[in-house]
């Protein structure tokens, strides 16, 4: 009894993650008081999203994974329902509809994709054997197809895209065969012409050429690689300093609250701050493997090697895009950007987490 | 339901993977790492100037032009400011309002008005100056100046304009500023390590550069360096605050050797009629009077002229803009005697005893023409002295005759003819000193004997400047050493032309002196009308320029009915004898006669030049 009870009263915390996460996040008001030049509204409103987005870590994190698992396929059809819904009644922004007004937040139902699906996977190959058949890969597959096919109708090629990899990776984590793997590359690399003229827009086509070149137009859409890589270079070993960032502060960089961020952190604090900056992201993925691999069981396994892949390929994707590396495509830097659901969802993600991995089950052997 | 073997295999196929995907992140961390490092460490100095470069704008700010002075320092181009009413457009919220509110102390009128409104909206974008009314009254001035803490957003600027009090006077030697062509400007620019762009005018016209004579050719230490402002802008270009400021060197002022009073002195003289008028200290080799008559304002053309009163001058009959001094061609006719007089004394031809009979024309033994005095049963027995005195014609067909023509044509260039002898003049003229092989190339025919007679009394082909005959006056005064002619007072390390004459004698010199004071002081001399018209003596030879090669007077009566065939007159001087301080040159075309028509406008600058 006395130790029922105790158990009832027990926290389940991981303080690696959850310091990580906050220095990350109290890091990034900083950084975004000085990307907003100083726009203490936006600080205010970010704080409030960011302690929201804490609290909701951590009561995600209480409850046993098996809920998750039980609930999952409940998750990912709420949230595909959303998209749906966003698709026909949600307010055209930019020509594109992502948005669902709540009244006191605007909910971007694909983010909520980005973490029903793995999970769903997860607990849908819990079952299954392992490695994963061919069978149940073309079924896995069948989904994360409706998943990506309905996100990217937004149009959000973005989201759609990240979606699809977070089910890919579980896939993958499950064992996926190399033959497939490698046909797959093989298969994509042979239509790359057909969905580049079939698929992609003309501007997503000029942005990819530009990434490849953006000297070749540097006034218009090689514009923003150009001030970006300008304001990362010139930042140089020690930066220029909290809000003195020329490239920032004088508007030669666009989006500089959102998507570019980076560069102003790059700008201002140089390589010293970068290194310091992506170590504890680089700490906080780590931590994700040795959670993963140590995981209670296969479904836990799955679901931590499978969010924390997405946070880390969100990551690299917003760097590589801000240096350059690859076409601009809307993706955050993760706990730092401004945002409302692309934050939330970090935070959803690591309750899950930090939920798989504190809760230890006694093996019945 | 999943038994051990089971869950081994799924741990085992687990680990790989993830050990896999550590690898892979690994890579992508330490490429990210490296991009990260190329950009801010490798690449860091040219991103850090491409960000330099970004955020800041500089603009031009225009130095002014030197002044120019006369020798005794008279102030000869100035820079005259006139007054322009600015407003800075980013302070202003509603510009009608604004002048309206203006307008109650300065009329504005509709074209003005018109203008602001038009170029508010981007001057204000880009926190620019504006000007609102251009060169304001003294009145105006006033009135907004006592009620400017009215107008804090409002200022008066200082624009200049480049003007010399005497507009006519030194119109071809002073010559006149204009626009620059943006190429002319860059390149300047790219000089002083400038980039052309954005720039603060001083001058209401913008880029100025000279365009003719000393404006053009002192150019250089006339026009200064731009200095620079730099700001910091904003993505938009939008001037944000003043970071440094680089003044402007202006130009460096001149001293031009030139005298004031006698150059209005000689226009004076000139009282319009074409000709030119030149005068060089004979001790510097300055030139101190520089006029080609008719001229025109340089303030008009300088500060912009319509393009009718342009079209006026252009197609104006006496060609005002021709510069006669350095461009103008006329024969020397007589004046060039001395020195083919020194010529026979060199070669050993004739010395002073020498004399022959002048009958009043030279019969050509090759083809018995004839070649005519101007005086009709000549000069009878007559020597070199008063060959020069009384400019017989015979004498000097005779010795030209005689004459070796390549010792003779060498000989005459060493006075100048033929070459440029001023090392700062603009566009300077050579004449023409002809030649048997010039003959050749540009007429197709032969030297005949003829063409050294007529070199004799310098007509035929010869003719040179009046710049030219200024030096080979100066050159005779000197005694045939003279330092080559400039418009600057500090005239050291300038080349001194020497002639190489190892026969003549100081006292040859003095002779030939003398006889050119005769010229005036003799009885018989051609110039004898001069004599009572100053108070010193002076050393001259007049000339007069035949247009049209006659036979007889009769015949010239016919044709100096058409003014413009009339002949030139031409003098050279020097004086005051026996210690002569500047020599002198007088072109007056179709004036007829040298000593009477020339003489007097060569006397009256002398005049103005020697005071007891």
């Amino acid at each position: 009894m006395k130790q029922a009870s105790f158990k009832r009263f027990t926290i389940f915390f991981d303080q690696y993650l959850f310091i990580a996460i906050t220095l990350l996040s109290v890091m990034g008001l900083f950084f975004l008081y000085s990307a907003s030049q100083g726009n203490i509204n936006v600080v205010m409103k970010q704080s409030i999203f960011v302690g929201f987005g804490i609290f909701l870590m951590f009561i995600l994190s209480q409850p046993d994974p098996d809920i998750y698992k039980i609930l999952s396929r409940v998750f990912l059809i709420t949230s595909l329902i959303l998209v749906l819904i966003t698709i026909l009644v949600a307010k055209e922004i930019n020509g594109a509809k992502r948005w669902l007004d709540l009244g006191v937040f605007t909910l971007q139902p694909s983010e909520l994709v980005k973490i029903a699906l793995p999970i769903y996977l997860a607990a849908y190959l819990f079952e299954k054997p392992i490695p994963i058949d061919l069978k149940n890969t073309f079924k896995s597959l069948l989904i994360i197809a409706v998943c990506f096919l309905l996100i990217a109708r937004q149009p959000d090629l973005g989201t759609s895209l990240v979606v699809s990899m977070a089910g890919v990776y579980i896939l993958f984590f499950a064992g996926l065969s190399w033959k497939f793997i490698g046909s797959s590359i093989i298969v994509f690399l042979i239509s790359l012409p057909f969905l580049w003229n079939n698929f992609l827009q003309p501007f997503q086509q000029q942005r990819i050429l530009t990434s490849l070149d953006p000297s070749a137009d540097p006034f218009g859409s090689g514009w923003n690689i150009t001030q970006s890589k300008i304001a990362i270079g010139s930042g140089g070993i020690s930066g220029k300093g909290f809000e003195a960032g020329s490239q920032s502060h004088l508007d030669f960089l666009p989006e500089t609250e959102t998507d570019f961020i980076f560069a102003v952190i790059a700008e201002e604090f140089g390589f010293i701050g970068v290194c310091i900056l992506l170590s504890i992201y680089m700490f906080i993925f780590l931590r994700c493997m040795y959670l993963a691999f140590n995981a209670r069981d296969r479904f836990c396994r799955l679901t931590i090697g499978g969010l924390s892949l997405i946070f880390a390929s969100t990551l690299f994707i917003n760097l590589a895009m801000v240096t350059g590396l690859i076409p601009v495509v809307g993706m955050p830097l993760p706990f730092i950007s401004k945002g409302g659901s692309s934050l939330l969802s970090f935070y959803i993600a690591f309750g899950i987490i930090i939920s798989m991995a504190s809760h230890k089950k006694l093996m019945q052997r | 339901m999943i038994d051990i073997e089971d869950r081994f295999i799924e741990k085992r196929i687990f680990k790989n993977r993830l050990i896999l995907i550590y690898l892979f992140f690994g890579f992508l961390f330490s490429a990210f790492i490296y991009r990260t490092y190329t950009l801010q460490v490798y690449s860091y100095s040219s991103y850090e100037s491409a960000s330099i470069k970004n955020k800041t704008r500089s603009i031009l700010v225009q130095p002014k032009r030197g002044i120019v002075y006369d020798r005794n320092g008279n102030i000869l181009i100035n820079n005259v400011p006139s007054y322009d009413l600015i407003i800075q457009p980013s302070k202003i919220d509603n510009i009608s309002k604004y002048l309206e509110r203006l307008n109650n102390v300065i009329l504005i009128d509709q074209d003005e008005r018109d203008y602001v409104l038009e170029q508010f909206d981007n001057k204000s974008t880009y926190n620019r100056e504006l000007a609102v009314k251009r060169a304001l009254s003294e009145e105006e001035i006033a009135r907004f100046e006592v009620r400017n803490y009215l107008f804090p957003e409002a200022l008066i600027d200082k624009r200049y304009r480049r003007e010399s009090e005497y507009p006519y006077l030194f119109s071809h030697v002073l010559g006149f500023v204009g626009a620059a062509e943006n190429e002319t400007m860059s390149e300047i620019l790219t000089t002083q390590d400038k980039f052309p762009g954005e720039t603060l005018f001083k001058y209401a016209n913008g880029y100025l550069i000279g365009k003719t004579g000393i404006e053009n050719t002192y150019d250089n230490s006339l026009r200064g360096s731009f200095g620079e402002k730099i700001f910091e802008v904003d993505a938009r270009g939008k001037l944000l605050k003043q970071i440094d400021f680089i003044e402007p060197t202006d130009g460096l002022d001149m001293f031009t050797s030139l005298d004031l009073e006698a150059q209005k002195v000689a226009f004076e003289a000139m009282n319009g009629r074409k000709g030119a008028v030149v005068v060089v200290e004979i001790e510097t080799g300055s030139i101190i009077t520089y006029l080609s008559s008719p001229s025109f304002s340089i303030n008009q053309i300088s500060n912009g002229i319509s393009s009718v009163n342009f079209e006026k001058l252009i197609e104006d009959k006496a060609k005002p803009f021709f510069d006669r001094a350095s461009q103008g061609r006329y024969s020397p006719a007589s004046t060039i005697k001395p020195a083919i007089g020194l010529y026979g004394l060199q070669s050993g031809i004739i010395n002073w005893d020498y004399t022959i009979d002048d009958p009043g024309f030279f019969v050509l033994p090759e083809d018995q023409r004839i070649y005519r005095g101007w005086k009709k049963g000549g000069h009878g027995n007559i020597n070199l002295e008063n060959a020069l005195i009384e400019s017989s014609n015979t004498f000097f067909f005779s010795l030209a005759y005689q004459s070796e023509i390549k010792d003779l044509i060498d000989h005459l260039s060493n006075f100048g003819f033929g070459r440029n002898i001023c090392v700062d003049c603009f566009n300077p003229g050579k004449g023409l000193l002809p030649s048997p092989e010039w003959k050749m190339n540009n007429l197709n025919f032969g030297w005949f004997k003829g063409d050294s007679v007529n070199l004799g009394v310098g007509q035929g082909y010869l003719s040179a400047t009046p710049v030219q005959l200024a030096f080979y006056s100066g050159l005779l005064s000197k005694k045939g050493s003279l330092k080559k002619l400039s418009l600057i007072n500090d005239n050291v390390g300038k080349e001194t032309i020497v002639l190489p004459m190892t026969n003549i004698t100081s006292k040859d010199w003095d002779k030939i002196h003398e006889s050119m004071i005769g010229v005036i002081e003799n009885p018989k001399g051609t110039a004898k009308r001069l004599k009572n018209l100053k108070s010193y003596n002076i050393a001259a030879k007049s000339g007069t320029v035949e247009l049209v090669s006659l036979d007889s007077k009769e015949d010239y009566e016919l044709v100096r009915q058409d003014i413009l065939k009339r002949d030139h007159a031409i003098m050279i001087a020097f004086a005051p004898m026996p210690n002569p301080k500047y020599a002198i040159s007088v072109v007056i075309e179709n004036a007829e006669s040298g000593g009477s028509v020339a003489g007097p406008v060569a006397v009256k600058v002398l005049n103005s030049l020697i005071k007891e």
